[in-house]
Protein backbone atom coordinates (compact mmCIF):
# COMPACT_ATOMS: atom_id res chain seq x y z
CA UNK A 1 0.00 0.00 0.00
CA UNK A 2 1.34 3.41 -0.90
CA UNK A 3 2.42 5.85 1.77
CA UNK A 4 0.53 9.03 1.04
CA UNK A 5 1.92 12.49 1.53
CA UNK A 6 -0.24 15.02 3.33
CA UNK A 7 -1.90 16.19 0.12
CA UNK A 8 -2.70 12.93 -1.61
CA UNK A 9 -4.08 11.08 1.40
CA UNK A 10 -7.52 11.18 -0.15
CA UNK A 11 -6.40 9.74 -3.49
CA UNK A 12 -4.26 6.81 -2.35
CA UNK A 13 -4.97 3.27 -1.26
CA UNK A 14 -3.56 4.08 2.16
CA UNK A 15 -5.53 2.70 5.06
CA UNK A 16 -4.97 5.99 6.88
CA UNK A 17 -8.47 7.14 5.96
CA UNK A 18 -9.84 4.16 7.90
CA UNK A 19 -7.96 4.91 11.17
CA UNK A 20 -10.19 4.87 14.26
CA UNK A 21 -13.13 3.70 12.16
CA UNK A 22 -15.19 0.58 12.73
CA UNK A 23 -14.19 -1.88 10.07
CA UNK A 24 -15.12 -5.29 8.75
CA UNK A 25 -12.05 -7.37 7.93
CA UNK A 26 -12.59 -10.49 5.82
CA UNK A 27 -9.93 -13.15 6.22
CA UNK A 28 -8.83 -15.84 3.79
CA UNK A 29 -10.24 -18.58 6.02
CA UNK A 30 -13.70 -16.99 5.72
CA UNK A 31 -13.72 -15.34 9.13
CA UNK A 32 -15.28 -11.91 9.56
CA UNK A 33 -13.68 -9.68 12.16
CA UNK A 34 -14.98 -6.32 13.24
CA UNK A 35 -13.18 -3.66 15.19
CA UNK A 36 -11.60 -0.21 15.29
CA UNK A 37 -8.52 0.26 13.14
CA UNK A 38 -5.65 1.48 15.26
CA UNK A 39 -2.60 0.63 13.15
CA UNK A 40 -1.53 -0.72 9.76
CA UNK A 41 1.53 -1.07 7.55
CA UNK A 42 2.52 -1.61 3.91
CA UNK A 43 1.76 -5.35 4.13
CA UNK A 44 -1.81 -4.66 5.28
CA UNK A 45 -0.89 -5.97 8.73
CA UNK A 46 -3.55 -4.42 10.90
CA UNK A 47 -4.32 -3.78 14.55
CA UNK A 48 -7.98 -3.87 15.55
CA UNK A 49 -9.12 -2.67 18.95
CA UNK A 50 -12.29 -4.09 20.50
CA UNK A 51 -12.29 -6.80 17.87
CA UNK A 52 -15.01 -9.39 17.62
CA UNK A 53 -15.67 -12.26 15.27
CA UNK A 54 -19.11 -12.25 13.65
CA UNK A 55 -20.09 -15.86 13.14
CA UNK A 56 -23.03 -16.35 10.79
CA UNK A 57 -24.95 -19.57 10.29
CA UNK A 58 -27.96 -19.12 8.03
CA UNK A 59 -30.05 -16.32 9.52
CA UNK A 60 -28.45 -16.56 12.95
CA UNK A 61 -25.33 -14.78 14.10
CA UNK A 62 -23.20 -14.03 17.16
CA UNK A 63 -20.44 -11.51 17.80
CA UNK A 64 -17.70 -13.20 19.83
CA UNK A 65 -15.47 -10.66 21.59
CA UNK A 66 -11.73 -11.00 20.98
CA UNK A 67 -10.12 -7.83 22.37
CA UNK A 68 -6.97 -6.32 20.83
CA UNK A 69 -5.93 -8.17 17.67
CA UNK A 70 -2.90 -8.04 15.39
CA UNK A 71 -3.81 -9.46 11.98
CA UNK A 72 -1.06 -10.54 9.61
CA UNK A 73 -1.65 -8.93 6.21
CA UNK A 74 -1.30 -12.11 4.16
CA UNK A 75 -4.59 -13.31 5.68
CA UNK A 76 -6.50 -10.17 4.76
CA UNK A 77 -8.96 -10.35 1.87
CA UNK A 78 -10.86 -7.14 2.27
CA UNK A 79 -11.18 -4.26 4.69
CA UNK A 80 -14.57 -2.59 4.57
CA UNK A 81 -15.69 0.61 6.19
CA UNK A 82 -19.02 0.09 7.93
CA UNK A 83 -21.56 2.83 7.29
CA UNK A 84 -22.81 3.62 10.80
CA UNK A 85 -26.10 4.95 9.45
CA UNK A 86 -26.97 1.66 7.85
CA UNK A 87 -27.98 -1.66 9.31
CA UNK A 88 -24.96 -3.93 9.53
CA UNK A 89 -27.05 -7.00 8.90
CA UNK A 90 -30.42 -7.65 7.21
CA UNK A 91 -33.36 -7.53 9.61
CA UNK A 92 -34.20 -11.18 8.96
CA UNK A 93 -31.07 -12.14 10.93
CA UNK A 94 -31.27 -12.85 14.64
CA UNK A 95 -28.57 -12.90 17.33
CA UNK A 96 -27.97 -16.02 19.38
CA UNK A 97 -25.58 -16.90 22.18
CA UNK A 98 -21.95 -17.86 21.63
CA UNK A 99 -22.61 -21.42 22.76
CA UNK A 100 -25.53 -21.73 20.35
CA UNK A 101 -23.67 -20.37 17.32
CA UNK A 102 -20.71 -22.67 18.00
CA UNK A 103 -23.09 -25.63 18.15
CA UNK A 104 -24.77 -24.60 14.90
CA UNK A 105 -21.40 -23.99 13.26
CA UNK A 106 -20.14 -27.45 14.20
CA UNK A 107 -23.30 -29.07 12.82
CA UNK A 108 -22.91 -27.05 9.66
CA UNK A 109 -19.29 -28.21 9.24
CA UNK A 110 -20.21 -31.85 9.85
CA UNK A 111 -22.86 -31.71 7.16
CA UNK A 112 -20.43 -30.44 4.52
CA UNK B 1 4.30 -1.03 -13.52
CA UNK B 2 2.22 -1.43 -16.67
CA UNK B 3 -0.94 -2.67 -14.97
CA UNK B 4 -0.52 -0.12 -12.20
CA UNK B 5 -0.46 2.65 -14.84
CA UNK B 6 -3.40 1.06 -16.61
CA UNK B 7 -5.52 0.93 -13.46
CA UNK B 8 -4.59 4.52 -12.62
CA UNK B 9 -6.27 5.51 -15.90
CA UNK B 10 -9.40 3.63 -14.83
CA UNK B 11 -9.77 5.59 -11.57
CA UNK B 12 -13.27 7.05 -11.37
CA UNK B 13 -14.83 4.26 -13.44
CA UNK B 14 -17.34 1.67 -12.25
CA UNK B 15 -15.67 -1.71 -12.04
CA UNK B 16 -16.47 -5.15 -10.69
CA UNK B 17 -13.73 -6.93 -8.78
CA UNK B 18 -14.01 -10.70 -8.44
CA UNK B 19 -12.01 -12.12 -5.56
CA UNK B 20 -10.44 -15.54 -5.15
CA UNK B 21 -13.03 -16.36 -2.47
CA UNK B 22 -15.71 -15.90 -5.18
CA UNK B 23 -16.99 -12.64 -3.69
CA UNK B 24 -17.68 -10.09 -6.44
CA UNK B 25 -17.91 -6.40 -5.58
CA UNK B 26 -19.02 -3.59 -7.83
CA UNK B 27 -17.94 -0.03 -7.13
CA UNK B 28 -16.19 3.10 -8.28
CA UNK B 29 -12.43 2.68 -8.53
CA UNK B 30 -11.03 5.15 -6.02
CA UNK B 31 -7.37 4.24 -6.10
CA UNK B 32 -4.81 1.59 -6.86
CA UNK B 33 -1.20 1.10 -5.80
CA UNK B 34 1.96 -0.69 -6.92
CA UNK B 35 0.74 -3.97 -5.40
CA UNK B 36 -2.54 -3.55 -7.32
CA UNK B 37 -4.33 -3.16 -3.99
CA UNK B 38 -7.67 -1.55 -4.83
CA UNK B 39 -9.91 0.87 -3.00
CA UNK B 40 -13.53 0.97 -4.12
CA UNK B 41 -16.26 3.45 -3.21
CA UNK B 42 -20.05 3.16 -3.36
CA UNK B 43 -19.68 -0.56 -3.25
CA UNK B 44 -22.38 -3.13 -3.56
CA UNK B 45 -21.90 -6.84 -3.52
CA UNK B 46 -23.05 -8.97 -6.44
CA UNK B 47 -25.33 -11.63 -4.89
CA UNK B 48 -25.91 -9.58 -1.71
CA UNK B 49 -28.09 -12.28 -0.09
CA UNK B 50 -25.17 -14.64 0.09
CA UNK B 51 -23.01 -12.08 1.93
CA UNK B 52 -25.23 -10.44 4.57
CA UNK B 53 -22.21 -9.19 6.55
CA UNK B 54 -21.34 -6.86 3.65
CA UNK B 55 -24.67 -5.03 3.82
CA UNK B 56 -23.45 -1.76 5.34
CA UNK B 57 -20.04 -1.71 3.65
CA UNK B 58 -19.91 1.23 1.25
CA UNK B 59 -16.15 1.67 0.83
CA UNK B 60 -13.50 -0.98 0.97
CA UNK B 61 -9.84 -1.76 0.55
CA UNK B 62 -9.07 -4.95 -1.36
CA UNK B 63 -5.66 -6.55 -1.02
CA UNK B 64 -4.18 -7.05 -4.47
CA UNK B 65 -3.12 -10.63 -3.71
CA UNK B 66 -6.76 -11.80 -3.38
CA UNK B 67 -8.06 -10.47 -6.70
CA UNK B 68 -8.97 -13.06 -9.32
CA UNK B 69 -10.53 -10.89 -12.06
CA UNK B 70 -11.39 -7.33 -12.91
CA UNK B 71 -13.84 -7.79 -15.80
CA UNK B 72 -14.05 -4.82 -18.14
CA UNK B 73 -16.39 -4.07 -21.04
CA UNK B 74 -14.44 -4.27 -24.33
CA UNK B 75 -15.77 -0.93 -25.56
CA UNK B 76 -14.15 0.81 -22.58
CA UNK B 77 -10.73 -0.69 -23.16
CA UNK B 78 -8.23 0.51 -25.75
CA UNK B 79 -6.69 -2.91 -26.29
CA UNK B 80 -4.32 -1.68 -29.01
CA UNK B 81 -2.82 0.86 -26.63
CA UNK B 82 -2.28 -1.84 -24.01
CA UNK B 83 -0.87 -4.18 -26.64
CA UNK B 84 1.65 -1.55 -27.81
CA UNK B 85 2.65 -0.67 -24.25
CA UNK B 86 3.22 -4.37 -23.49
CA UNK B 87 5.40 -4.84 -26.56
CA UNK B 88 7.42 -1.78 -25.61
CA UNK B 89 7.91 -3.02 -22.03
CA UNK B 90 8.88 -6.48 -23.27
CA UNK B 91 11.49 -4.96 -25.57
CA UNK B 92 12.91 -2.69 -22.87
CA UNK B 93 12.88 -5.34 -20.11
Amino acid sequence: MSWAGPDDIFLSTSLATYLDKKLLVLLRDGRKLLGLLRSFDQFANVILEGACERVIVGDLYCDIPLGLYVIRGENVVLIGELDLEKEELPSRMNPVSEAEIKRLWKNCKLQK
Amino acid sequence: MLFFSYFKDLVGREVTVELKNDLAIRGTLHSVDQYLNIKLENTRVVDQDKYPHMLSVRNCFIRGSVVRYVPLPPEEVDIELLHDATRREARGG
